[in-house]
């Protein structure tokens, strides 16, 4: 169990407030109009709620992942993170390069792979 | 790797039951035998089924031999461990985890490859989503002819962000999983503590994790409404339904993983003209008509990814089940408590997921 507080507080509860608002933040994002805010920063409605859906999916994800799962705070919590981690090389292979390369692979890749082909 | 008390006198088989009282057995072949099971359930479930259509026997009855492997697993496992109580935690004298306890680094490892699992889900997703076209700009970019279907992207995000109400399923999920993974930390507090007697002890831990059950049950029964039942807005809220007094469900909407002539109203170019909105620059000159789209890609990638996840919370339901049966007997004590904090982990993984999950595939 954790040994530190947060602000003074435990830090389980703070760390699930926390959690409640920024995942009311995420659903109002979605249901705001930002086309203003689209407009101004030359971009697409679609596009600054992708933003703000990452932006705040990042902390959400470390606060689960340090507090919750204690990989902040406790002895082992070094090693742990470090074991978290070692698939991050192979993460970022995949979506970097199966996921955001070759942006024709719709079109370009052989039959059995490509999308509207299921004569498997 | 595992220190055992100076004694190298535990049991010998792989088989039969540990004797928990030397150390931690280093041998079984259940984790081999589930492994094997898990392949044929899996391969053959593949096999019997073809975009949604039933096509061989054959393959179905091997997924009852999978399932009766993965059971043959369980049962060896189960009674090799059904001895012990927990209370005894095999330490880690080897480099780089020394002194920490063999089960949590065992979990962690395991959390490890479901990081794989998870990360080749969504490099498929945003693969086909930046590859393929999306549905609306090619039905505003007016390249379709009405009658012939087109492959394009539609995100599941179409149907599900359309309104507050397609989006309460999912939302209430994610406050859902949220409260569940704090819940199960309560769990493990009040069993950790000391200074609590045990009645108060065993109360409040079977609380903490039959609301984490209640939860998970609620997660999946939503998931249900939302692909395959839908849910009616009466009275007042079919108003704020635009006059609608249900919200259909994927199912009813057509979004299947074999929808290759996929219609939705507004890629209708009469909608436009029913509720006089001014049509798209590209539709302008088009023939007009209702567009038809191939969405099985699409599809397939939002219910494989959530079903996906929807299969972790069910297992975490099977195991809830009986975590909450074993707080209810006074199973935890301050002694064994781990096993709700390796739980724990597992659980708090599947919110995590679902923390990428919901945003990426529910609301983008």
């Amino acid at each position: 169990m954790a040994h530190y507080k947060i602000l003074g507080k435990d830090p389980y509860w703070m760390n699930f407030y926390g959690l409640m608002i920024l995942t009311a933040i995420e659903v109002a994002a979605v249901g705001a109009d930002l086309t203003q805010a689209a407009e101004s920063l030359n971009m697409t409605e679609k596009g600054i709620t992708l933003w703000i859906l990452t932006i705040i999916a990042i902390p959400k994800f470390f606060m689960i992942a340090a507090i919750f799962m204690h990989l902040f705070g406790d002895e082992d919590s070094g090693i742990l993170t470090l074991t978290a981690l070692f698939p991050a090389f192979f993460m970022l292979i995949m979506i970097l390069f199966i996921g955001l390369t070759h942006p024709e692979a719709a079109t370009g890749l052989p039959d059995w792979c490509r999308p509207g082909n299921y004569n498997l | 790797m595992s220190s055992d008390h100076g004694h190298d006198d535990h049991h010998p088989s792989a088989w039969g039951p540990h004797d928990w009282h030397h150390g931690a057995p280093h041998n079984s072949w259940a984790p081999i035998i589930m492994s094997a099971g898990f392949a044929i359930f899996l391969f053959t479930l593949g096999g019997a089924y073809e975009w949604g259509e039933f096509v061989s026997s054959t393959y179905a009855l091997m997924i009852f031999v999978g399932l009766a492997v993965i059971g043959l697993g369980i049962l060896i496992w189960w009674r090799q461990d059904f001895s012990f109580d927990g209370s005894y935690e095999p330490k880690s004298f080897g480099a780089p985890y020394q002194n920490i306890d063999i089960r949590k680094v065992a979990v962690w490892v395991f959390l490890m490859s479901e990081m794989m699992v998870f990360t080749s889900l969504f490099s498929t997703y945003i693969r086909y989503r930046t590859g393929i076209e999306n549905c609306k700009t090619v039905f505003e970019s007016g390249n379709w002819v009405e009658g012939v279907a087109v492959t394009c992207f539609e995100p599941a995000s179409h149907l599900i962000a359309s309104s507050w109400f397609h989006i309460a399923p999912g939302a209430i999920n994610t406050f859902a999983l949220i409260i569940s993974s704090f819940t199960i930390v309560q769990a493990l507090r009040y069993a950790k503590m000391k200074d609590l007697d045990e009645n108060t002890r065993r109360r409040k831990v079977t609380m903490f994790l039959g609301t984490t059950w209640a939860l998970a049950i609620l997660f999946l029964a939503l998931k249900m409404i939302e692909w395959f039942i839908g849910f009616p807005t009466p009275g007042p809220l079919t108003e704020l339904n635009h006059g609608h007094s249900e919200i259909a469900s994927l199912y009813t909407e057509g979004y299947l993983i074999n929808a290759d002539s996929y219609q939705h109203h507004a890629y209708n170019t009469h909608y436009f003209e029913d509720h006089h909105m001014e049509l798209p620059v590209g539709l302008v000159g088009h023939s007009g008509g209702q567009m038809m789209a191939d969405i099985q890609v699409s599809a397939s990638t939002f219910y494989v990814t959530t079903g996906t996840h929807g299969a972790h919370v069910f297992g975490g339901i099977v195991i809830l089940t009986y975590m909450t049966f074993k707080a209810m007997n006074g199973g935890y004590t301050p002694k064994n408590a781990v096993g709700i904090e390796y739980f724990g982990l597992y659980w708090h993984f599947v919110d995590l997921v679902w923390v990428l999950v919901f945003p990426f595939f529910y609301l983008y």
